[in-house]
């Protein structure tokens, strides 16, 4: 019966201790002690950057002035697409509502939800009549509009630079289904 | 390991073959997307371009249009206006190369339905333009028509898409 020989025992430091073995430490450091370990490590990371950073999240630059002072222009943020996943949008969440896909968004404020009633009184919102606090709001111009209701379905959206004039702010009621994502603060 | 060779040639054939085969026999979904973003980039142009080259450019951009097209633009926070007709686009288009040194065009975001007779396309779409070289940039939402005349898929009908009523 053939013996063998345990190589770790005969020789007491290992076969890369020098640096000359087949693990080198650049090896070590480049793929690992066990390249398949290495390689299915890479690939979860990989997917779950993919997922994380091209569904789950998405990165905007703010063009305009709307959403000063809050996002000012030319800042980036992440968007959140998972947000509203387990319950509605909510007032006063900064949402990224679509246009045609995702490439290019509009940045805005919610301020009404469905079933409400959205008007402009000297600068500030109304909500069924109501002046909504708003403690974002440091400034405020001479807005006015009637009010507005919201079906079951819609939202009011408005950027929080109210010291622009009213016709330059785009500004009214989004469909739910534009909605995708809540920016992260 | 030799079925797992099998499989992987198998699968790559398959592959090889669906690409040829969409290639040789686009669908009227590929041919209409192939067709606006060619619009787009024929649309677009740089300061290195003459007068007479803008002339050239704005009747290649007018052949993707019918002769009765009609546009229609309500952007936000400008007045609307109606283009009527190939001939109008085409000088609208000259009038743009005169006074803007340079225009990027594209439709970042582009979904086509085709109607179920094969002849009529809708594409809803993110127009974005990009003038005179500056950071911001022009989008809006569009509902472009499409019919195909003449063998070829023409834009008879385009429409701003308000985002926010």
């Amino acid at each position: 019966m053939p013996l063998k020989t345990d190589n770790s025992l005969a020789n007491p430091l290992p076969p890369n201790a020098n640096g000359s073995g087949s693990h080198s430490w650049l090896s070590i450091i480049l793929i690992g002690r066990n390249w398949r370990f290495t390689l299915v490590r890479t690939v979860i990371w990989a997917v779950l950057c993919i997922i994380i950073f091209r569904v789950v999240l998405v990165r905007v630059e703010v063009i305009g002035v709307s959403m000063l002072p809050t996002c000012p222009e030319y800042s980036r943020h992440w968007v959140n697409r998972c947000a509203f996943l387990w319950h509605g949008p909510q007032r006063g969440d900064i949402v990224a509502i679509r246009l045609a896909g995702i490439h290019e968004m509009l940045l805005k404020r919610i301020v009404g939800l469905p079933g409400e009633s959205v008007a402009f009184s000297d600068g500030h919102v109304l909500i069924n009549g109501a002046v909504l606090n708003e403690p974002y709001e440091t400034n405020t111009w001479d807005w006015e509009q009637a009010p507005v209701a919201l079906t079951n379905d819609e939202y009011y959206v408005v950027g929080d630079n109210r010291t622009m004039p009213q016709q330059d702010h785009y500004h009214g009621v989004c469909p739910r289904y534009r909605i995708i994502g809540k920016i992260l603060k | 390991m030799k079925i797992v060779v099998q499989l992987a040639v198998a699968a790559a054939a398959l592959a090889a073959g669906l690409w040829l085969w969409t290639t040789i026999f686009p669908s009227p979904q590929h041919v209409i997307r192939a067709r606006l973003n060619e619009m787009a980039r024929d649309a677009s142009f740089n300061s290195s371009q003459g007068p007479q080259e803008g002339y050239a450019a704005a009747q290649t951009v007018g052949n993707f249009f019918s002769t009765n097209v009609e546009i229609t633009l309500n952007a936000p926070g400008s007045p609307g206006r109606t283009l009527t007709g190939r001939d109008q686009i085409i000088q609208t288009l000259i009038g743009v190369h005169e006074s803007v040194t340079r225009l990027e065009v594209d439709f970042p975001d582009l979904n086509v339905t085709v109607g179920p007779d094969q002849d009529s396309a809708t594409a809803d779409l993110t127009f974005r333009a990009q003038v005179d070289g500056t950071r911001d940039s022009i989008a809006e939402e569009m509902k472009v028509t499409l019919k195909k005349i003449g063998g070829q898929w023409l834009v008879t009908h385009i429409e701003t898409v308000p985002v926010l009523t």
